[in-house]
């Protein structure tokens, strides 16, 4: 058989997997995680955005996170000013990253944010804590009363962090794919 | 057989080795790759349970190339595989023993690398149960209740004082008291406690050394007990580094006294609690563990067994491709192509047997040369041998003389048809054979003699004139015995040469009888003129008187009668003794002949006369010669006819042989057998009135033409006169050898 043939057969079987295996792990995910409610004001050069992640923790990375397994999310903020005929302008961008770990022998969840460290001491208050934000984010440039302002926010799961012996099993993959789209909010101005 | 071109053979022709070489590239590269894949996918989870992979690109990619390398890698060595199964079934040279040996490469790695696959998936399988099962959870969560618990006791233990610090304290911390207090909460606290005393939410004061962390994570654990609306009013704290108790005022100081683990216990519980937490994520990630342990062993199974499989391939492709390149090169040898050499170079025992192989058949073509120079020359000997003996025996062949020779055993060595037909001797077999079994008993005693003869001249030659019975005849021979010596003077044989002389004698009588016709010719012609001159005179002078006697009249006539007989003897004597030199000059033979059948026919209409004409008519004669030769032997014929049957003439011109023939053929009563050998004698004659000469002239006829006739009987009856002659004249000399002549182109009498 030609070489290229055997090219050919291979770039067959490589596209049909591809073609087969997206569509199909997408199909299986569970309910698509979000953010809602995404609030604020806006003045005096900073942004304050309020917002809440839905559906981010599915029960298997609640059992996780009973187990030890520390939880990082990472969110994205973003302010901009909204032009009605023109390009938005982005004003303000931020990065936050907030992580849960049990402590089994503590019996507390350790909650980890850029600002400061936080002890919770049950299952439900770590998850309303990491999934309830306020987040400053500095903008740039005057705000002017009565302009349109706008937040985009989007979340992914950022790490999971298992145990030295299972990290050099799931050395490149996360366990489990967070990813929100962006979610918009309007800012008041102050 | 035309050999094949010569040129070596090499183990592939064509594009293949190119092919084969880029195909091993192609194997070594997926191999290496698909091992390195697989010892990135040891790191990777497997796909099942709730785990997601479509946001991470490049797992995918990579767990998707390797499978394609794996793909591939099968790809090839199945195709490497049908390619041997396909040359087995067309019966290729190797094929066997190239596919017996992948098979049983493959059986040997295949059987062990499955046994090794399932123990090691149940191992696996096994190994992770056990280590998410009941026991070491529960010894786990035992372990870890027994440091929690220890902690406690330790904490407790501090609680009195963090109660009598709190109870001093009051309300506040008030810097007039406060030493009192401390002084008094030192007296109930264990050695190495300090106390830390915290008011909303911060620390205020503290007494004795903690280390930052430690402080830290009290305050931590301080205020999220904060959160819980401040029901409690003492309680304890525990840590991988610490004990602590707490107590509160009435006015929301909290009094915290703290032990800080000794290190080597804090490393002791953090190794429990790290012990528990690693417990409950396998246990919880039980399933793609599992199934990333048994894709690995997966990989690395498939991985074995093409890789084994394709070091059996290449190992029988080591072990067969010059044991095919062996096995054409002895074919193509064994078809006498013996510029066939192996191009194939190894440093182990193959490359010496091929380089053996092609030495061998260097020497073979070295030898061969040899073989065919030496035959070369071999074959020129033989043929200059063949064509002297071919020579000889033409000689033999050609000449009058029977020859026989033999060799010192008394064998036949060579006899030619001369000798065959002298001697009426069987030739079939006769070479090789003994000539006694051979030669009648007379011809051998003749030959003995001779040889004994022979023995005794001086130069062992010997000549003699004998008479041997040859069938019925005694024949005369004139034998010439020569024996044979080399140079050494070894007897080697002898050589027997037989002339018969009957022709010759035949020739003699001829020519004794021309002498006596000339003779009586002369003798009588002189004397018949008188007499019958004299007669007449008597009948005219002396026939009135004796008129009345008819006894003289009748005398008188008898003697002119008698006169007129001898005259006619006489003139045939006379022709008969003075046969002239034939004159040759190329006219047309079947003209003349036919002019003498036609005049046969109409002088002998009884007789039915047939003429035929076969070959050009052109020849060299002497036409007065040979319309008296065919008068003589249409003359015989007619009489021998007696006016009923037919006489065929026929004129043959043999181009190819040379010869003019002429056939006269009747069906009368034919020759009886005893006069058939002096048929051309002259004066030989069974007819009444014959002289005799009329056959011997076509004899002499058929002599001075350098030709013969022949006399055979005719079928069914009859008999057949042939005369044969060169239908050319020799380059030089004269015919009618036979016959001594004169210049003047007459025949002496």
């Amino acid at each position: 058989m030609p070489l290229g043939v055997e090219v050919r057969v291979l770039i067959a079987f490589f596209t049909l997997a591809l073609l087969g295996f997206l569509p199909g792990s997408s199909l299986a995910r569970p309910p698509v995680p979000g953010i809602s409610e995404v609030s604020g004001t806006i003045g005096g050069g900073e942004a304050r955005v309020r917002f809440t992640l839905r559906n981010a923790f599915t029960p298997e990375m609640v059992e996780a996170l009973k187990s030890g397994i520390e939880i990082t999310f990472k969110t994205t903020v973003e302010v901009e000013r909204v032009y009605r005929n023109w390009f938005n302008a982005p004003i303000g961008r931020v990065q936050y990253t907030r992580s849960v770990r049990y402590d089994a022998l503590a019996r507390v969840y350790r909650l980890h944010r850029d600002d400061g460290d936080e002890l919770l001491p049950d299952v439900l208050a770590a998850l309303d804590r990491m999934t309830r934000f306020e987040v400053v984010v500095p903008v740039t440039g005057d705000v002017e009363k009565g302009k349109h302002y706008r937040a985009r926010v989007r979340a992914r799961l950022d790490k999971v962090g298992l145990s030295e012996p299972l990290r050099s099993i799931f050395f490149f993959s996360s366990l489990w794919d967070v990813e929100t789209d962006w979610a918009r909010g309007n800012l008041k101005t102050s | 057989m035309t050999p094949p071109p010569a040129g070596p053979l090499s183990p592939s022709p064509g594009a293949e080795p190119a092919k084969r070489r880029r195909e091993r590239w192609a194997i070594g590269i997926v191999a290496v790759l698909v091992a390195a894949l697989t010892f990135f996918e040891a790191h990777l989870a497997a796909v099942g349970g709730a785990v997601a992979f479509s946001s991470n690109i490049v797992i995918f990619a990579l767990i998707n190339l390797n499978v394609v390398f794996v793909v591939l890698l099968i790809f090839l060595v199945t195709r490497n595989v049908f390619k041997i199964l396909l040359d087995r079934r067309r019966n290729l040279l190797g094929a066997k023993l190239r596919s017996r040996l992948v098979l049983i490469f493959i059986c040997f790695s295949l059987f062990p690398t499955m046994l090794l696959f399932i123990a090691a998936t149940n191992i696996t399988t096994t190994s992770i149960k056990s280590w998410i099962g009941g026991r070491v959870g529960q010894a786990l969560t035992g372990a870890i209740e027994i440091a929690q618990e220890r902690l406690e006791q330790e904490a407790r233990a501090l609680s009195p004082a963090a109660e009598s610090a709190a109870t001093g304290l009051s309300e506040t911390v008030d810097p007039a008291t406060f030493p009192r207090v401390l002084e008094s909460a030192r007296t109930q606290a264990p050695a190495g406690t300090a106390l830390l005393f915290f008011e909303k939410g911060a620390e205020v004061a503290r007494d004795g050394e903690v280390p930052p962390g430690v402080r830290t994570e009290v305050l931590n654990r301080i205020k999220a007990m904060k959160d819980d609306g401040g029901a409690d009013r003492e309680g304890t704290l525990i840590g991988d580094e610490f004990a602590a108790a707490w107590s509160r005022t009435p006015g929301g100081v909290i009094v915290a006294a703290v032990r800080p683990l000794p290190p080597a216990e804090a490393a002791r519980i953090r190794g429990i609690a790290r012990a528990y937490d690693e417990y409950h994520q396998v246990r919880l990630l039980d399933d793609p563990i599992r199934a990333s342990y048994i894709g690995i062993l997966i990989l690395i199974t498939l991985l074995i067994v093409f890789s084994a499989s394709w070091m059996g391939i290449y190992l029988a492709r080591l072990i067969t491709v010059p044991v095919q390149l062996l096995a054409e090169g002895t074919e193509e040898v064994a078809r006498g192509n013996l510029d066939v050499s192996l191009d194939y170079r190894s440093s182990d025992e193959f490359g010496t047997l091929v380089a053996s192989f092609n030495r061998m058949t260097a020497d073979l073509k070295a030898m061969k040369g040899n073989l065919e120079e030496t035959n070369v020359s071999l074959t020129k000997t033989y043929d200059e041998l063949r064509r002297r003996t071919q020579f000889i025996e033409t000689i033999l062949h050609s000449i009058s003389t029977g020859v026989i020779v033999i060799d010192r055993h008394g064998r036949i060595a060579m006899i030619n048809k001369v000798a065959e037909h002298l001697l009426q001797i069987r030739t079939d077999g006769a070479v090789g054979r003994m000539y006694r079994e051979v030669l009648r008993e007379e011809h051998y005693e003749a030959i003995r003699s001779l040889y004994r003869e022979a023995g005794e001249a001086a130069r062992g030659q010997v000549e003699r004139q004998v008479e041997l019975l040859v069938g019925e005849k005694r024949i005369a021979f004139r034998v010439s015995l020569t024996a044979l010596r080399d140079d050494a003077g070894e007897y080697m044989g002898l050589v027997a040469a037989f002339d018969d002389l009957s022709q010759a004698m035949r020739l003699q009588r001829v020519l004794a009888w021309r002498e006596v016709a000339r003779r009586i010719a002369h003798d009588i012609r002189n004397p018949l003129t008188p007499i019958q001159l004299s007669t007449e005179r008597m009948r005219r002078k002396y026939a009135a008187d004796h008129a009345e006697d008819p006894v003289f009249a009748e005398c008188t006539q008898a003697i002119l009668s008698g006169v007129n007989t001898l005259k006619h003897l006489v003139d045939e004597f006379t022709r008969f003794g003075r046969m002239p030199i034939p004159r040759l000059e190329e006219a047309d033979l079947p003209v003349e002949v036919r002019t003498v059948v036609d005049t046969y026919r109409t002088s002998h209409p009884e007789v039915r006369w047939e003429f035929r004409q076969e070959g050009p008519p052109r020849v060299w004669f002497d036409p007065f010669q040979i319309r008296r030769a065919v008068t003589n032997l249409l003359d015989n014929a007619a009489a021998a006819l007696e006016g009923r049957g037919s006489v065929t003439v026929t004129c043959t011109h043999d181009e190819a042989a040379g010869k003019a023939r002429i056939e006269v053929a009747d069906d009368g009563p034919g020759i009886p057998p005893g006069d058939r050998d002096r048929l051309f004698e002259p004066y030989f004659s069974r007819r009444e009135g014959g002289t005799g000469l009329g056959l011997a002239i076509v004899s002499a006829i058929a002599n001075d033409h350098g030709g013969t006739v022949r006399m055979r009987e005719n079928m069914p009856r009859g008999a057949v006169f042939e005369m044969e002659f060169p239908a050319r004249p020799p380059v030089k000399g004269n015919f009618g050898s036979s016959m001594p002549g004169n210049d003047d182109g007459r025949r002496g009498i």
